[in-house]
């Protein structure tokens, strides 16, 4: 099972639609049991498939709806609310995933509060726990026998839930618009990479694949930025040689009444697809070759 | 019109990224720096142990009945004196473990981790090796924690350059391990390497008076040892054991090579211009004026002379300096006639 994750710790560079059209890829494309994780608590990524719900307590807040399998009348849901999120790791409390309207794609939805909640713990004995949950639940034998893959969307931080993702995460992915102040994010990352690297075990390295330019425009600034990232001795070998451009209909398709829902049922000869086909592909070449 | 406007990411950024990577890409997966709980350590039984103390020994005394219960509890009394200094500021340098299942061993910092044992300590810093190191980098690991030790013996030095090299050669083949070689193994200076070699290819009488502890000084030893003849080496090693300094050890064997030399020869070279006048030589010691002066005067052609001399004060190299130009003077005029 392969962990792959999307992180900046700069918002708006597009990890949520990254990691919505990597999971669609796997999953549509390549028939993989795929795994969604919503790890931003602002719940992006989960309103993608699920119609999120107001969290009465936190009006500000998204929660996940009634999970369809929840049964009331059911002995075995008892203790159950209905509701479950990836926050649960952190609650000592089970997590069941949604299914999506993609056959294979489930999704662990984000729970705003909760998450939020993790985010915020400072005292070290907490931090150190909120650091492993996330590993410790997608090493479990339920989720490796359920799943071929998994793809985390993470909230914008350097925080322990950024953290976590990076010790439970196999691969990463940094996906970055160019300019300043998303390379400048692209820094965090890679210092957290470094972190976890020098305490990984030797057999399972955590695999920068690279920065994935994103959103990109032919203007002056972003070729510029691009051509001094691949000119970099050392970052130009991770700068990856495929990239999203700027396009309307890929927050077209974000859109909850949007027909089709995914950039993958398009026709064959849309650029849109032929552009997330290729990028996606070299990604998963890299991850499942 | 303005000229257009070139983007990039500022040099700070760059050099910044461009770090990070090279640290996770020289580093990823071969060492951490993390707190072990103690009680998770143990000491390796395959490590060449100088130290008979062990972890039951300090966890639940030594027993009165232990066959070096003497030694031990000598180096009880030493490992006290660490675990003062590690209660009041800590263990300074992490030891070096790794990995072994459940437990952690100790490839270098046995005394620092007993030592926080005794000091009460729960935990100690440790890098830690994901799996056991090569023999080769294992020794060079110890030795490299070993040479910032003052308590070690010159044999127990040697001895671990020894097991360097032994290593070294396993792993690369039969090769011929020079002073520079060692120097880039282990990273001591080029005259360091030199003097280990020395000793370590030492005659075996030198190399059992270092053994015997004799001889406790590197420099010491790789003097001794580059002399040939055994009698003087045995003068050397005598004087080395009556306390000579290095110096004085240097001067013996000078002295006694220079006597051997001169019965050989004392061929000048011939090359460079004509010679024409002898140069005399300096030296530091008025006493070898002093000693050619009074052997010149108290021959009986020259006594005349020795009133010229009487005053002059042997304790001043100026006096002393003078006289002897005067000597020569007075006899290249006697000798001219």
């Amino acid at each position: 099972m392969e962990i792959i994750a999307f992180v900046n710790n700069k918002g708006g560079v597009g990890k949520t639609t990254c990691s919505k059209l990597m999971a669609e890829y796997l999953s549509k494309t390549m028939n993989l049991r795929t795994l969604c994780i919503d790890f931003d608590p602002q719940c992006n990524f989960s309103h993608q498939y699920l119609r999120m719900e107001i969290d009465p307590a936190a009006p500000e807040g998204l929660m996940p709806p009634i999970h369809p399998d929840y049964d009331p009348a059911d002995p075995d849901d008892q203790d159950w609310d209905g509701r479950s999120s990836i926050a649960e790791i952190f609650y000592g409390q089970g997590v069941v995933p949604y299914p999506t309207y993609v056959p294979n794609l489930d999704i662990a939805p984000g729970h705003a509060e909760k998450l939020l909640t993790a985010e915020s713990v400072r005292r070290s004995e907490v931090v150190d726990k909120v650091h492993k949950q996330l590993a410790n639940f997608l090493n479990s034998s339920d989720v490796h026998a359920a799943y071929d893959a998994v793809v985390i969307d993470t909230a914008p931080s350097k925080g322990p839930l950024t953290i976590s993702v990076m010790k439970a995460a196999t691969h990463i992915i940094i996906p970055s618009v160019m300019e300043e102040q998303p390379v400048q994010g692209i820094y965090g990352m890679l210092q957290l990479w470094m972190q976890e690297s020098l305490i990984r075990e030797k057999n399972r390295p955590l695999q920068l694949i690279g920065i994935l330019p994103n959103m990109f425009k032919q203007t002056r600034l972003h070729k510029d930025i691009l051509t001094s990232l691949q000119e970099s001795s050392a970052i130009g070998k991770y700068v990856l040689p495929v990239k999203f451009s700027q396009r309307i209909v890929f927050a077209e398709v974000d859109a909850a009444d949007s027909n089709p829902r995914s950039i993958f049922d398009f026709q064959e000869q849309h650029v849109a697809k032929t552009e997330a086909m290729e990028v996606c592909s070299y990604i998963a070449e890299r991850i499942f070759a | 019109m303005s000229k257009k406007k070139r983007f990039g990411i500022s040099e700070a950024l760059t050099r910044g990224l461009s770090e990070t990577i090279n640290v996770v890409e020289n580093n990823s997966g071969v060492f951490r720096n993390i707190v072990l709980p103690l009680s998770r350590i143990e000491l390796d039984p395959d490590n060449p142990r100088k130290l008979a103390i062990d972890l039951a020994d300090v966890r639940a005394g030594i027993r009165p009945d232990d066959p070096h219960y003497l030694r031990k509890q000598e180096e009880l009394d030493k490992l006290k004196e660490l675990a003062h200094t590690i209660k009041t500021s800590g263990v300074i340098n992490p030891v070096v473990v790794y990995k072994l299942g459940e437990t952690y061993r100790i490839v270098a910092g046995e005394r620092r981790c007993l030592a926080s044992i005794l000091a009460g300590k729960q935990e100690i810093e440790a890098r830690v090796f994901n799996e056991k190191p090569k023999g080769f980098e294992l020794k060079l690991i110890q030795w490299v924690e070993n040479t910032a030790r003052e308590d070690l013996t010159l044999d127990e030095r040697l001895g671990n350059v020894r097991e360097i090299i032994r290593e070294y050669l396993l792993q690369h083949g039969d090769v011929e391990v020079t002073a520079t070689l060692l120097k880039n193994i282990t990273g001591l200076s080029l005259s360091q390497t030199t003097y280990y070699l020395a000793a370590l290819n030492a005659p075996d009488d030198v190399q059992m008076e270092i053994h015997n502890g004799n001889i406790r000084n590197l420099d010491k030893a790789a003097l001794i040892a580059s002399v040939a003849s055994p009698d003087l080496r045995r003068q050397a090693i005598d004087a080395c054991i009556n306390g000579s300094s290095l110096k004085e050890i240097r001067s013996i064997i000078s002295q006694q090579k220079m006597l051997k030399k001169s019965r050989v020869s004392l061929q000048a070279s011939t090359r460079g211009r004509n010679t024409t006048r002898i140069n005399m030589g300096s030296t530091l010691k008025a006493e070898v004026i002093k000693t050619i002066v009074e052997s010149v005067v108290n021959r009986k052609e020259f006594d005349k002379y020795m009133d010229i001399f009487s005053q002059v004060n042997w304790m001043d190299l100026r006096q002393t300096s003078k006289a002897f130009r005067k000597l020569i003077e007075i006899m290249e005029t006697e000798m001219a006639v």
